[in-house]
């Protein structure tokens, strides 16, 4: 009884009720796509950032993250290559990495020199697909070296000169080679592409007297989430192997930091919206209330209790908000899964996003949470202050209730 | 025969201090089983202000009413709200229907609340638009209905659930008079053929040609009560 009455309460007042409808349904739908739209970017940009070069995780020695010294050594190395084997994990790579002095001719500059395994690399790292000029190192290469667009450009280089290579071994003896440019790469990135030079693993090794040890191992999932989820046990292996893991916002805390940063200004927004929202909702519906006082001490006379009257009311309030969250929801989980599809783009923004291992299009990720959080508090909150006017109710007297304008 | 509403010593007084307005000073009275009793008096004389009592939707300052020989002071909001449900019959000047709700189901709002199966609720809705002479206008909404069609459905719904008691304060006033004497007529029959009590507060001539006792007020007290 209470809930057709409240129903049909909404009714009365169509124009109103829609309105309140349109408040709503229009709030919940832009929170579900803003923040699917917010998470898709966080995705693209972690995925981005790290899929380029880091890799979604990192097995490291203790200590090197803060002090990369190439005589910090994984020990286990074999078992913590054997990582591919976790669930959510899909490939490991290792590497061993230095800083150098590069030469050409009476041109030098410092780069970091990352021996890699050219068979293993490209599963880990998507800095192979960005080769503009030349090839990425192939598991055949020996005194072979990839270098980014910029240092190239800085040392005069072209492609299949030779490049004179000095830095310190692990055993703090000179570590020097001649290794030919065979290939050039050109992330966007200017750090990566002004300072990062990859050559064979195997040659690294020989080159710096390190056996065949290695520096770090980086590895990555199918999926983002998925190398989350498995960190658990991702750091159990590393333990049980007098290694440390290192997530990735271990790898790049700017990153982290910065959704941080873009989450809280988004929700300080969102938050003022909905405060917004569900003042102006329970403003009218407490209108709609004090407007129909008469009517309660009719009601009341005839023999309803306060409190029925008062849960008459709550449930318009209720029904009010679901539906209108409701559509929004519907609405907003529509266009978003749209855009899933096609994509936003950012003309003029490519530069800027570049630097963020961005390309081209950002794609929204609508989630249970994305859709829900949202328009679920604003549902929670109208649902709650709702009391308000309920508490109203059951102070009512029948007779001055009726003689209410 | 035992009162079913009985008012001892009541007064009401509204505000305080210089603004005190003395609504009622000592009211005595009894309505007793088949009484169909006018309540008259000048405007101001403090006809609405017992009929509250009387129906349980006030408090007096002073005194004590009992219905059904229970007294009503101490009870609880939701108790009074029960009582007035199960013994008492409102009828206002102002209809004071559900307007989201059809004729039947303003009627049979009384019975739901009553938690009376849907069946018998429905039956007899129908049946007491049909004492009323409603019938074939169950489906309206009260705006569909005129001033005097409305106040029908109003006493049907007054009537349904078998009060012990309806109270009426002006239901005529807001009606021209051919309506008035047929709705005059159909209370006084209600309480010739089935024994309803009620007390009708008016100052409507037409109205107390019928009555069976007549209560004049004046300034908060009972001036005279006859029967005949
Ligand atoms: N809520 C209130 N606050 C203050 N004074 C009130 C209130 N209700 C009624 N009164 C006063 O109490 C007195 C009795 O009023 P009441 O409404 O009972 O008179 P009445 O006989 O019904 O008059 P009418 O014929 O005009 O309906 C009046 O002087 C009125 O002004
Ligand atoms: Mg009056």
């Amino acid at each position: 009884m209470l809930v057709s009455l409240a129903w049909r309460n909404i009714w009365r007042q169509p124009v109103r009720s829609v309105l309140s409808l349109i408040g709503l349904a229009f709030s919940s739908l832009l929170l579900v796509f803003m923040l699917s739209f917010q998470f898709g970017v966080y995705d693209t940009i972690k995925i981005g950032a790290l899929g380029l070069f880091d890799g979604f995780g990192q097995f490291q020695p203790e200590g090197y993250d803060d002090d990369p010294d190439i005589s910090k050594q994984l020990p286990g190395s074999q078992a913590l290559l054997a990582a591919d084997q976790i669930k959510g994990v899909s490939a490991t790579a290792p590497r061993a990495s230095s800083f150098a002095i590069l030469a050409n001719g009476d041109t030098s500059f410092g780069a970091a020199v990352i021996g890699v395994d050219p068979a293993r690399e490209p599963a880990v790292s998507t800095l192979y697909s960005t080769i503009s000029e030349g090839r990425y190192l192939e598991p055949e290469d020996s005194a072979a070296i990839v270098m980014g667009a910029g240092l190239v450009r800085n040392l005069g280089l072209a492609l299949g000169d030779n490049v004179t290579m000095l830095g310190t071994g692990n055993d703090g003896a000179v570590a020097a080679d001649v290794l030919e440019l065979v290939g050039i790469f050109s992330t966007g990135v200017n750090a990566v592409d002004r300072q990062i030079t990859q050559m064979p693993l195997a040659r690294f090794q020989e080159t710096y007297n390190m056996g065949e040890n290695v520096n770090v191992i980086a590895l990555r999932g199918p999926d983002f989430n998925g190398v989350i989820r498995a960190a658990p046990d991702l750091q159990g292996l590393a333990e049980a192997e007098g290694a440390v893991y290192l997530r990735w916002d271990d790898l790049q805390p700017e990153v982290r930091q910065m959704i941080t940063l873009d989450l809280s200004t988004a929700m300080l927004m969102y938050g003022i919206m909905i405060v917004v929202v569900v003042f102006i909702l329970l403003n009218t519906l407490y209108m709609s209330v004090l407007e129909r006082t008469r009517e309660f001490g009719g009601l009341m006379a005839i023999g309803m209790r306060p409190a029925q009257i008062g849960a008459m009311v709550w449930l318009e309030l209720v029904f009010l908000s679901l539906l209108g969250a409701g559509i929004g929801i519907a609405l907003g989980a529509g266009i978003t899964i749209w855009v899933e599809n096609v994509g936003i783009s950012f003309p003029g923004m490519e530069d800027v996003l570049g630097q963020w291992g961005i390309s081209g299009r950002v794609y929204p990720d609508l989630s249970f949470f994305s859709a829900s959080i949202g328009p679920g508090i604003i549902v929670g909150s109208i649902i709650i202050l709702g009391l308000i006017p309920y508490r109203r109710i059951l102070g009512l007297e029948p007779v001055s209730a009726m003689g209410a304008a | 025969m035992k009162p079913i509403v009985s008012c001892r010593g009541i007064t009401k007084v509204f505000g305080k201090g210089e603004l005190a307005v003395h609504a009622l000073r000592g009211i005595d009275l009894d309505i007793m089983e088949g009484d169909f009793a006018t309540l008259a008096g000048p405007s101001g004389s403090g006809k609405t202000t017992l009929l509250n009592m009387v129906g349980a939707l006030d408090h007096p300052t002073a005194g004590e009413v009992a219905i059904d020989g229970q007294p009503l002071s101490g009870m609880s909001k939701s108790a009074l709200s029960d009582l007035r449900l199960n013994k008492i019959g409102f009828i206002f000047q102002a209809y004071n229907l559900v307007p989201v709700l059809s004729a039947r189901e303003n009627v049979e709002f009384v019975l739901r609340l009553l938690r009376v199966e849907p069946a018998e609720r429905r039956r007899r809705a129908d049946e007491a638009l049909a004492e009323v002479g409603l019938q074939g206008m169950e489906g309206r909404r009260p705006s569909a209905l005129s001033g005097g069609q409305q106040q029908r459905v109003a006493i049907a719904r007054a009537l349904v659930a078998r009060p012990r008691i309806v109270l009426a304060d002006e239901p005529t006033a807001n009606l021209d008079s051919t309506t008035t004497k047929e709705l005059v007529d159909l209370m006084y029959r209600l309480n010739q053929e089935s024994g309803i009590t009620f007390l009708i507060g008016t100052h409507d001539p037409r109205v107390m040609e019928h009555s069976k006792r007549h209560i004049e007020m004046n300034d908060g007290q009972i001036e005279s009560d006859t029967r005949g």
